[in-house]
């Protein structure tokens, strides 16, 4: 089966530093495959899911997304994937209500031609509705919490309808019964649309428990692409839990 | 009012409306594209390109336009990369530019304040023209336009660029012209409201609109009005007191961005998370 996406070799640099923040990265997902990413802070989490999406330019190597290559396909290839960016928090003041920045997420398949249609407007709803906020719709959106703030943004991603989902610590703000809930909707949702998804997390228990493949990086490398179970094992022989301890 | 009775003041007073219109409706987008810097550095090269124009005795329209556009050619890219200490290049900017602007009006071939000088130091009604008037409207059309039809993209950039760029909409064709519209508006206001104040005018109607309203679809159309409200009296003003009327138009925008501040809902609760 071809990989939904395939990383080969990838370096990315930002700009005006020396050192890749990911070095000779080597990664493929298929089609429905349901991943963790896990790793101390700047370890290049961040950066390997920017990469994929094509929001960073790489400085070496190559990236296919939906067998389009990323660096020259990029507008195509994040029509498709819903993205939740990690800590994301507005201004109280901002002047948009939750709905609209639910919505928003459909703006980039809608096209520049096109306006949002009733049908776009029903599938924001409803994502909503999934993630319980829907009450929330027409509040400003720089009121809510941040953890409703953050359902919001994956309400977000999942309007969007996208093929692959890319979720930067999703939970960080959410007490831990959202946390069960929604990690369980967002594996049904994948499983039902047969989507990819990837989830940077600290949450190590969340993932043993509920997917099937972990990747833990460190200082920008990946250093084991395996099992929860056997990663868990790992981070345990490294010893290198406490870099994460905080967030536990 | 005897003075409305002459044309030259209807002209004026149009053209003071339509200024404070434009003002107000790219100044929302200008603050929420956080484009305020490279706004106020195209202001102030539009300045000292009007002074050149008035120097070499070309029309200063022109002049201001090539230089905010080269400006914005230069400070655009770095504005686009939050690395570079762009605070640094704009104070650089802003001195190279004022620099520049008084050495070309000594050298203008008038004698002492021209009006022409006096129009591109502070500002003039009497210096629109009928033709400005044309540009103005025209510009009017083309703006609004380009909001009605593009007004999704616009929506979703000003509210996160970088998210709207991860839905897979274009948003450096925005951004960019919307920096385009921005310098042309300089420097069709130049004349009006003087090169030393007319970053006012991009900036104080739209953070005032910002300060009352949770609704971006109500704060494109209060911002252009509050633009409008803001140049009107500043005519008045200084037709009734005999004072510029860019400072006119400069103070009363600035006091209606300070009253909306001491009212705004939005001031009582302002506390940011960091986590
Ligand atoms: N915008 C940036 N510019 C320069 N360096 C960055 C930027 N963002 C992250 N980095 C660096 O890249 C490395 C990886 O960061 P990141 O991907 O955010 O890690 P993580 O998400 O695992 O915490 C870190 O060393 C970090 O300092
Ligand atoms: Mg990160």
């Amino acid at each position: 089966m071809e990989p939904i996406i395939e990383l080969r070799d990838v370096s990315t640099v930002y700009e005006g530093e020396k050192r890749p923040a990911i070095r000779d990265v080597n990664l493929a997902f298929e089609g429905g495959e349901f991943a963790y990413v896990i790793g101390p802070n700047a370890a290049g989490k961040t950066t390997l899911l920017e990469t994929i999406n094509g929001l960073l330019p790489i400085f070496k190597g190559h990236i296919s997304v939906l067998n389009l290559d990323v660096q020259k396909y990029g507008r195509e290839v994040r029509c498709q994937i819903g993205y939740v960016p990690q800590d994301f928090m507005v201004d109280p003041g901002e002047p948009y209500a939750a709905l609209d920045v639910v919505l928003m997420g459909r703006y980039g398949k809608i096209g520049v031609i096109g306006m949002p249609s009733k049908e776009d407007k029903e599938k924001a709803i409803e994502a909503m509705r999934l993630l319980e906020i829907e009450d929330l719709a027409n509040k400003p959106i720089g009121k809510l919490s941040g953890g409703q703030q953050q359902k919001v943004m994956i309400a977000r991603a999942i309007a969007k309808e996208p093929k692959i989902l890319l979720l930067d610590e999703p939970f960080s703000n959410l007490d831990p019964e959202s946390r069960g809930k929604i990690s369980k909707l967002i594996a049904q949702i994948s499983s039902e649309h047969n989507l990819t998804t990837i989830i940077v997390t600290h949450d190590l228990r969340q993932m043993a428990e509920s997917c099937s493949r972990a990747i833990v990086m460190n200082s920008g490398r990946i250093i084991a692409d395996c099992e929860p179970r056997e990663a868990l094992a790992l981070i345990e022989k490294w010893n290198f839990s406490d870099f994460w301890r905080h967030n536990g | 009012m005897i003075y409305l009775e002459y044309a030259i003041f209807q002209r004026a007073l149009l053209g003071c409306v339509f200024i404070g219109l434009l003002g107000g409706l790219i100044g929302v987008f200008v603050v929420k594209m956080r484009l305020s810097t490279i706004g106020y550095s195209m202001s102030h090269s539009a300045f000292a390109g009007a002074a050149l124009g008035v120097a070499l005795s070309v029309d200063p329209l022109l002049t201001a336009i090539v230089f905010s556009a080269v400006t914005a050619v230069f400070i655009g890219p770095a504005a686009d990369k939050a690395r570079l200490p762009i605070d640094t290049i704009t104070s650089i900017a802003f001195s190279l530019n004022m620099a520049l602007a008084f050495i070309f009006l000594t050298f203008s071939p008038q004698i002492g304040l021209s009006s022409e000088v006096a129009s591109v130091l502070w500002g003039s009604i009497v210096s629109i023209t009928n033709r400005d008037l044309v540009y103005l409207i025209a510009l009017c059309s083309i703006t609004l336009a380009l909001i009605y039809l593009f007004w999704k993209e616009l929506f979703t950039i000003m509210f996160d660029r970088k998210m709207a760029e991860a839905d897979g909409v274009n948003t450096k064709i925005f951004v960019y012209f919307m920096i385009f519209l921005a310098g042309i508006t300089v420097a069709l206001s130049l004349k009006l409201v003087g090169g030393l104040l007319v970053y006012a005018l991009l900036f104080n109607p739209a953070s005032s609109a910002l300060q009352y309203l949770h609704d971006m679809r109500k704060i494109i159309f209060l911002s252009p009005i509050i633009g409008a409200a803001s140049c009107i009296a500043g005519f008045f003003t200084s037709l009734i007191f005999d004072i510029p009327v860019g400072s006119c138009i400069a103070l009363i925008s600035t006091l209606i961005f300070a009253v909306s501040v001491i009212l705004s809902p939005k001031r009582r609760r302002r506390w940011r998370n960091e986590g």
